[in-house]
């Protein structure tokens, strides 16, 4: 039986042997596994030293090259040559006799000097002994015995003082006797320096360790170790340029002002930070990880978590431009934006529209705003032809009872008026906001409605009370009020009506109906459920129509405040950090990806694409906006941003700080009221970024050019902007005039007593000065002024400042024109400007040509002879 | 060059293979019944066994297999615990971590999860087998309520590790089955008849299971407790006396007719 | 095809494969075996490991307990570095994931919250099952089939549990892991799941079937009797056809243990039944009280 048990047990042995090598095998595999394969930074940063080494070593070489070429090797030779002959001398006889003697001696004292050390030390210490004891026993004898030493102590110190100074002089000898050759080795070091720490470099370079590179942020703890294989992310000088070495683009705006070791990577870049194993992994394109690499400009909605103002950011310029859309298509007026909610509304106030449309234009418009014109910013609602009649119809019933239009195809034009009115109209310079034809609408940041076809949809009693106080009707509105005088202002809507018509639209005039009370209800309906007062107002205005007595009796009312919803949209705040199962993809499921950007895409391309019911409108977005709104959406997140990292907009700064936000004052206010200067203009942080900031304009324009530019506003920079001719009042105004008042207008508009120009001018003395600019100028009295121009001319050609500016037609177009500067700036200006001229605007393209103080006084006073005679 | 049998002899002889060993082994009936009951962890065998025990077609290997399934997650769990905090901000990141920065965390963690399946499969198989066999019939009966036991303590094993990770599968996983408990009759919140207990979400078995209303931090430390102290001892206990009872039933069941 | 693979090369599906792959093989074998040793009875000769000698334990039983740990440790090394253990997001109460599982080996029990009000799925089956494990060795009173395989000897015996066992148990886990999507829908292996499917599945009650509102004191009683009938019926009806057909059989049971018997039974029958009742005829509870539905 035994032996039966050793024959089984005999033939086990194969299958032993065959799993434990498995099992040997697999271990190995394992441990490979951990080592290397789920390990791939070691590669990388292996690949980068590697490189990095290469790179110095060429370096090195280059400065090897460098060096001999500059004859340093010779230089180098005969420093050595010498150093070898002040050896010699050192090492003869005589003098290593003299200075072993010499050092002899010195270890002598110095020995003396120790051992009077020693003395000394005992001395204190039994000092310090006798004042304890003294200080607790108050007995004499310790203080007799303190005073005894102290008196030691001072014998000490006196003969220390004596040895040192022996010391000293011996020392002196000593160095005496081997300066020569210190200083020359000194030199030698000097000329290797640059050389050696170069190799040294390299060295470092090979020893730096192989090993995860992490930020921890410790306060919510983010652990980045991106840097593993990014190893050169933040390196000052690109080693490769190939992924993953490369370093950063545009350091000096990113990592400068975000230090990588403080932010770490995804605080910007998303992605997984902890990942090490794998590119998908870090990246965080894999299953169950909702928040992928942001790459490229896509990087920049990052910026939103922590910066209020993103607007003139550096280095955030494209969702800079991107958040422009926000406010463009008023996406705040239906959904919830933090940072979006003091924005006024984005459509026109609607309660008296029927007085100024014709209803079959808003039909029209109300089933496909872009087919009126293609830039309209109303959305299309999808309405059938019944719905907006009904919404029509309820519009029109809060100003009238019947639905009509105004048929012009009777009246002749007055051809003399309309010859007047296009005059106006080129003169004040319409067409830099609103676009005709195709042509104009220069200032797209400021929105203006298409004017192409306007005389087929207003009616000219309404445009006359529009043209004459345009915030009478629409308060907030961008449209200015220009100074025509009524006959003007008639002119100019004989010109409107009688030139941009269109032309279909006439075929389809309706005469006067009765409105129907059912169908106001079901507009009225419709306008709670999609909910058109997000965009337009029509609130509190219900106490204030007529309603026919007829209607009244039917049981029709107006939508009260309470019957309007805050927003209808959804919260949209972070949209950006929405888990995807919250996002309803419904039909589309399968046809998209399943991803919250691509979510995000497709609703603002088709709203309405995922399931039956919803009620967004559709903006008609070009394929770039739709990008770029989904950009900057998929930036509104929920991240957990430490309070160190915001950076709160001005506004919200001042907010905390309890500091009211910039006001103007007095009859300026009024000006800007009436003439919306900061539509295109920024002052004191309100207003656009269109034309010149003119918050210092004070100090920086003269008085008689600003009087004189006012009144005629002409062309400074050639190519870029212009500014409408907006009538302001030179003189005396001619009599105080009140606007008319409309049966729905609160807001009573009056001129100011003094005339604009004064205004403006006063305003600008008092309020917009900055005592940074000097009111007059260093004057050189060493030389005289003719010289002084002329030193100053010749700095401006011999700097090449023509190829951006012109003085007269000579020069390029870039900069503004300085024909007239003298006229134009004051001297204190033009002196700190040249200084630095990003101190007033940081974004200018002027280079920074580091003149000094001198010859920042020849080109001004050079400057300053520019000028135009004007008769 | 000495031949193998010499250094063998030779260690054999060392003073340190004796002290261990005790005595040699000459492959006498002698030297092989010591070789059981001389060790400690073999002295669980008696020294002689029937054939079929011997035989994988009788017995498959499924208890010792559990058995060493148990072991091997004993043993990963340990280090798995260095790396680990039961807490809600950590937890997660922890296991994490596992992948992206411990030494052999990897298979560490896959080890002890897919050995935890595999217990719990092996563990099902082998009741199955003592049922196919009969084996709890006397005098087994006992053991086979101790077996019976050591199943439910196997389940809630791997169920209460199934939310040490915070991960949305454990979360989920773990609040669908002890929202089960809430409908426990008189005792959970959802049960018949609780309200004539006035048992409310705050003071029913859930609640006590979770310590608190729903899944969170004290539910995330309960289960790790549970999973990594009090389940494993009740559990070894239970294994000593099953393995105790195998002895002392006679081991290995042979047919009794 | 493609969903269905991807439900199987879930990892933590993968052990249900391997589950399924297991249990198939051990239920063959030990049929297999039982059969075997069947034959053997039959013809009267010893069955399988009668005739065993006794063999030392060292080295042949130390031998294989070292093989059979290598082969163990083997297999879970390759599972474990062909299969990374899974990890989804962080814990978010606030995200619902559709559907949302239990761990594998409750499925089961997961699945019957179809069919049962959660106190009876969730707390008192399992509660009966485990009961019902602790009982087997006192009510098994067969003393035939100790210690081999056989099917012959104790055939109610192996029907009663691989019923309960394979199909009961880890059938109902397959469904769950396999079969069961979003909403807990039904899904075949080639559908995709798709989260925005509805289905509506008009139930009823018992009583309703026959017009009579379940909720009134009629359908209360309905119910009432209809379980209570259920109960009483499985408990009488045995015992009256083994007084008449084997009363040796009842006398050897004795009361207790016959009651034990039944009642564990019924309530394992009555698993199967109320699945057929809920989808075959839509009927959602039998019996309607203010405490409790069943």
């Amino acid at each position: 039986m035994a032996n039966e048990q050793k024959n089984n047990s005999s033939n086990r042995v194969y299958i032993f042997v065959f799993f434990s090598v498995v099992l040997l095998a697999l271990s190995l595999w394992v441990v490979w596994d951990d080592e290397f394969g789920l390990r791939p930074w070691k590669k990388y940063q292996q690949e980068f030293k590697t490189l990095k080494h290469d790179k110095l070593e060429s370096e090195y070489r280059k400065a090897v090259v460098d060096f001999q070429r500059s004859g340093g090797h010779t230089r180098l030779a005969e420093l050595e040559a010498r150093l070898a002959k002040a050896e010699a001398v050192f090492q003869s006889p005589a003098n290593q006799e003299k200075y072993k003697q010499l050092t002899t001696q010195f270890d002598d004292i110095h020995a003396t000097a120790a051992s009077n050390q020693k003395e000394l030390q005992n001395a204190r210490g039994k000092f310090l002994e006798s004042e304890y004891y003294f200080t607790k026993t108050q007995k004499p004898e310790y203080k007799a015995t303190m005073d005894l030493l102290q008196r030691e102590i001072d014998a000490i110190n006196l003969r220390r003082a004596s040895i040192q100074k022996k010391e000293e002089a011996f020392k002196n000898a000593l160095n005496e006797m081997t300066s020569a050759t210190v200083n020359l080795k000194a030199e030698i070091e000097d000329m290797k320096k640059g050389l050696e720490e170069l190799k040294e470099k390299i060295a470092s370079n090979d020893k730096v360790a192989v090993e995860i590179k992490q930020v921890h942020i410790k306060d919510i703890d983010k652990a980045d170790r991106c840097q593993s294989c990014h190893i050169g992310i933040d390196g000052k000088h690109q080693v490769s340029s190939l992924q993953p070495f490369t370093k950063h683009p545009a350091s000096f705006v990113y990592l400068d002002h975000h230090d990588p070791s403080k932010f770490g990577c995804t605080f910007c870049h998303r992605g997984q930070g902890r990942a090490t194993t794998s590119v998908e992994k870090a990246h965080g394109k894999v299953k169950h990880f909702d928040e992928p690499l942001l790459d490229g400009d896509m990087t920049q909605t990052s910026c939103l978590n922590c910066h209020g103002d993103i607007k003139g950011l550096r280095g955030a310029e494209q969702i800079g431009i991107s958040t422009e859309l926000i406010k463009k298509y008023g996406c705040y007026s239906c959904h919830k934006i933090p940072g979006y909610e003091s924005i006024g509304d984005v459509g026109p106030v609607l309660t008296e529209v029927g007085s100024k449309v014709n209803y079959s234009w808003a039909v029209n418009w109300l089933l496909d705003p872009k087919k009126y014109f293609s830039t309209a910013r109303m959305p299309k609602f999808f309405f059938t032809q019944a719905q907006a009649e009904a919404i029509a119809d309820y519009l029109f019933s809060m100003s009238g009872t019947t639905r009509h239009d105004v048929d012009y195809a009777n009246t002749q034009p007055n051809a003399q008026l309309v010859e007047q009115g296009k005059t106006l109209w080129s003169q004040a310079r319409c067409n830099l906001c609103h676009t005709t034809g195709g042509r104009g609408g220069n200032h797209i940041k400021v929105y203006a409605p298409d004017l192409s076809k306007v005389g087929s949809k207003v009616n000219k009693e309404w445009l006359f009370k529009w043209l004459k106080n345009p915030n009478a009707y629409f308060p907030g509105t961008k449209m200015p009020r220009f100074r025509f005088t009524d006959q003007e202002i008639n002119a100019l809507v004989e010109y409107i009506v009688s030139e941009y018509k269109d032309d279909e639209a006439e075929a389809r005039y309706v005469q006067p109906v009765e409105i129907k009370a059912a169908s106001i209800k079901k507009g009225k309906e419709l306008i709670q459920q999609y909910g058109c007062y997000g965009c337009h107002k029509l609130q509190g205005m219900e106490e204030m129509v007529q309603i026919a007595p007829s209607l009244k009796s039917q049981g029709v009312s107006f939508l009260r405040k309470d019957e309007m919803r805050e927003k209808i949209g959804t919260e949209l705040s972070s949209i950006g950090s929405k888990p995807l199962e919250m996002l309803d993809f419904g039909k589309l499921a399968k046809a998209i990806p399943n991803d919250r950007l691509s979510y995000l895409k497709q609703k603002l391309r088709d709203p309405r694409g995922f399931r039956l019911g919803l009620r967004m409108p559709d903006f008609r977005l070009s394929e770039s906006e739709v990008n770029e709104l989904a950009a900057v959406l998929y930036g509104f997140t929920d991240a957990n941003v430490p309070v160190r990292f915001m950076v709160p907009s001005r506004q919200e700064l001042d907010k905390m700080a309890g500091v009211q936000g910039y006001k103007f004052t007095g009859d300026f206010a009024k000006v800007i009221a009436d003439v919306k200067c900061t539509n295109c203009h920024s002052i004191k942080g309100i207003g656009a970024d269109y034309a010149p900031d003119l918050s210092i304009a004070g100090s920086k324009l003269q008085e008689k050019w600003i009087r004189k530019f006012l009144a005629n506003p002409d062309v400074i920079r050639p190519l870029l902007q212009q500014m409408p001719k907006l009538g302001l009042t030179l003189g005396k105004p001619a009599a105080k005039v009140t606007m008319p008042k409309f049966n729905l207008g609160k807001q009573r508009v009056e001129d100011t007593n003094k005339s604009d120009v004064d205004v403006v001018v006063d305003y600008f003395q008092q309020e917009l000065v900055t005592t940074d600019i000097p009111k007059a100028i260093p004057t050189i009295t060493t030389m005289a002024l003719p010289e002084q121009i002329s030193k100053g001319k010749a700095l401006y050609e011999f700097k090449g400042c023509r190829s951006c500016h012109q003085i007269g037609l000579d020069g390029g177009a870039l900069g503004p024109n300085l024909s007239d500067v003298g006229n134009r700036l004051q001297p204190g200006f033009i002196f700190r400007h040249l200084e630095n001229a990003r101190k007033f605007k940081p974004d200018i393209v002027e280079p920074d040509y580091g003149f000094t103080e001198r010859e920042r006084i020849y080109l001004t006073n050079f400057l300053m002879t520019l000028k135009l005679n004007t008769k | 060059m000495k031949s193998l049998p010499e250094i063998s002899e030779k260690v054999r002889k060392n003073l340190i293979w004796k002290s261990i060993f005790r005595r040699d082994y000459r492959n006498s009936i002698r030297d092989r019944a010591q070789a059981v009951f001389g060790n400690v962890f073999l002295h669980l065998h008696p020294v002689q066994v029937r054939e079929s025990a011997v035989k994988l077609r009788f017995t498959w290997g499924m208890g010792g297999i559990t058995f060493f399934a148990f072991i091997l997650l004993v043993i990963t769990g340990v280090v798995l615990m260095f790396y680990y905090h039961p807490s809600i901000d950590q937890a997660y990141t922890d296991i994490k971590d596992l992948e992206f920065q411990v030494p052999f965390g990897v298979i560490l963690r896959n080890l002890h999860r897919w050995g935890a399946h595999f217990m719990v499969i092996v563990v099902m198989i082998h009741m199955f087998r003592v049922f196919m066999t009969g084996s709890y019939k006397a005098p087994r009966q006992f053991n086979w309520g101790i077996g019976v036991f050591l199943l439910v303590l196997t389940f809630l094993l791997s169920f209460t590790g199934y939310l040490t990770p915070w991960d949305q599968l454990g979360f989920w996983a773990i609040t669908v089955g002890t929202n089960m408990g809430a409908a426990t009759p008189l005792l959970g919140y959802q049960g018949p008849f609780s309200e004539y207990l006035h048992i409310t979400p705050y003071n029913d078995i859930r609640f006590a299971l979770l310590g608190g209303a729903q899944v969170g931090g004290n539910a995330l430390l309960r289960s790790y407790i549970w999973h990594c102290v009090a389940i494993p001892l009740i559990s070894i206990i239970l294994m000593f006396v099953h393995f105790w009872r195998v002895r002392k039933d006679g081991g290995i069941s042979k047919p009794q007719k | 095809m493609n969903p269905f693979i991807q439900i199987i090369t879930q990892p933590d599906n993968i052990a249900i494969v391997i589950m399924i792959i297991m249990v198939t093989f051990f239920t063959g074998w030990a049929f297999q075996q039982a059969f075997d040793n069947d034959k053997l009875l039959a013809a009267g000769r010893p069955v399988d490991g009668e005739n065993d000698k006794f063999i030392d334990t060292f080295k042949p039983l130390v031998r294989i307990e070292l093989l059979i740990a290598i082969v163990v440790m083997v297999g879970l090394t390759v599972w474990s570095i062909a299969v990374d253990a899974p990890l989804e997001e962080i814990a978010n109460p606030t995200i619902t994931p559709n559907p949302a599982k239990a761990p594998w080996y409750f499925l089961g029990l997961q699945e019957l919250l179809v069919y049962f009000d959660p106190w009876l799925a969730g707390v008192v089956l399992p509660s009966l099952i485990v009961v019902g494990l602790l009982a087997i060795p006192y009510i098994d009173i067969n003393p035939k089939g100790n210690g081999y395989y056989t099917f012959a000897e104790r055939k109610y015996a192996i029907i009663i549990f691989s019923f309960g066992f394979l199909v009961l148990w880890l059938l109902l886990i397959v469904i769950g892991v396999f079969f069961r999507g979003p909403g807990w829908l039904w899904y075949w292996p080639w559908q995709e799941w798709d989260h925005a499917r509805v289905v509506f599945e008009p139930t009823r009650d018992l009583t309703s079937v026959i017009g009579i509102d379940s909720r009134s004191l009629p359908g209360f009683l309905i119910g009432a009797f209809v379980v209570g009938s259920y109960l009483a019926g499985g408990m009488i009806a045995p015992y009256r056809y083994w007084k008449k057909n084997n009363p040796e059989l009842l006398s050897q049971l004795g009361m207790v243990r016959y009651i034990t018997i039944m009642f564990l039974f019924i309530t394992m029958m009555s698993i199967p039944i109320k699945m057929v009742l809920r989808l075959v005829f839509l009927i959602k509870y039998i019996w309607i009280t203010p405490w409790f539905n069943v």
